[in-house]
């Protein structure tokens, strides 16, 4: 199986979940190899949960007022703010049928990936059942798997820096006011890549994609016309409507 | 009347239920950071859960919510039938 790898990509939330949907739909239908991108989001954004409520986890007039995006996610798991410079976001798109039946353990394979794709830049992580990769018990990254129609879609995010003041004004984690302690107590479960090694973003993207690509055989490839043609429609037709948004 | 509940299920992940109800359930939305696949299925379970008695047992409620999950092969992530059915329960009692 030859995958096709897309490199370092930004587009804004809309754009970034229907390339997944557009290029899970393209597999399926046989006309795309299986996908790994690594990609950011401009402007930065919040994804929620498939089974989330946006109005409960997120506080919209924030976003509006800081020009923050909003999107819900075709996976599950929680919301996630995205910041533009803060994070690197990967997905892995291919016929279901490469990976094993149960989740938590492709879950694993997948993350494998990412904890060697981090080990080439000296952090020693591991893979966290349900969906996290930590680094000395701190979550450095989140996962979320779906599978329809017979092709699987499992998307990460890496933290690289984080912006905990911007995270907490704009997802509703508490109704409480933003604190120092709540802060202190963010940095105590969660990491970033700048805490343990001093790279670059261009750097921790090769590592990643060094991760992703090692033993398999690949090409660095880019969306044909009728996969950006297809994620230009979903991005408008669902992932920017309000329909889909606040289903829940 | 309405009803809300949330939780962390133990090793799982955040579930919560908000309820619309007279003696039975009129109205059900099963929320939170969980994976259910295949994913459009939760609506399956939402409705089956529509018209029960708000009175009936938590063991009953997980049962009923067990041969959902079962007869369709949803696989649950971080959530359990018996933890939607606990939830259903505190959501109904406050």
């Amino acid at each position: 199986m030859k995958w096709r790898v897309v490199e370092l990509e930004t587009h804004d939330a809309f754009l970034n979940m229907a390339l997944d949907q557009a290029v899970s739909e393209s597999i399926l239908a046989g006309d795309s190899p299986p996908t790994i991108r690594v990609y950011k989001w401009k402007p930065s954004a919040v994804s929620i949960g498939y089974f989330q409520s946006m109005n409960d986890e997120v506080n919209i007039q924030k976003c509006e007022e800081l020009g923050v995006d909003y999107v819900r996610r075709r996976t599950g798991g929680g919301a996630v703010y995205h910041d533009s410079e803060g994070e690197i976001t990967y997905s892995v798109i291919a016929p279901e049928s490469n990976f094993p039946r149960d989740i938590i353990e492709s879950y694993e394979i997948i993350c494998s990936w990412i904890v060697d794709g981090l080990s080439r830049i000296n952090i020693h992580a591991s893979f966290a059942p349900i969906n996290d990769i930590v680094v000395s018990g701190k979550k450095i990254s989140g996962n979320a798997q779906t599978r329809r129609g017979g092709t699987l879609l499992q998307h990460g995010t890496i933290l690289y820096d984080l912006d905990v003041k911007t995270m907490f004004t704009v997802l509703k984690l508490s109704s409480e006011k933003i604190s120092d302690k709540m802060i202190r107590s963010v940095e105590e479960r969660v990491t970033r890549v700048l805490n343990y090694a001093n790279v670059s973003q261009e750097k921790l993207c090769e590592a990643l994609l060094q991760g992703f690509t090692s033993g398999k055989e690949y090409e660095i490839g880019e969306w044909s016309d009728e996969e950006m043609n297809r994620a230009r429609e979903l991005a408008e037709t669902v992932y920017r409507t309000r329909e889909w948004n606040f289903r829940r | 009347m309405k009803g809300f509940a949330k939780q962390k299920v133990p090793g799982g992940k955040l579930l919560a239920v908000k309820l619309d109800y007279s003696d039975v359930i009129e109205k059900i939305e099963i929320l939170g950071d969980f994976f259910l696949h295949p994913e459009d299925l939760l609506q399956k379970i939402e409705k089956s859960l529509v018209g029960i008695h708000v009175d009936e047992s938590e063991q009953a409620i997980a049962e009923k919510l067990k041969r959902v999950v079962e007869t369709n092969s949803i696989e649950l992530i971080g959530i359990t039938p018996e933890a939607i059915a606990q939830t259903i329960k505190m959501a109904v009692k406050k």
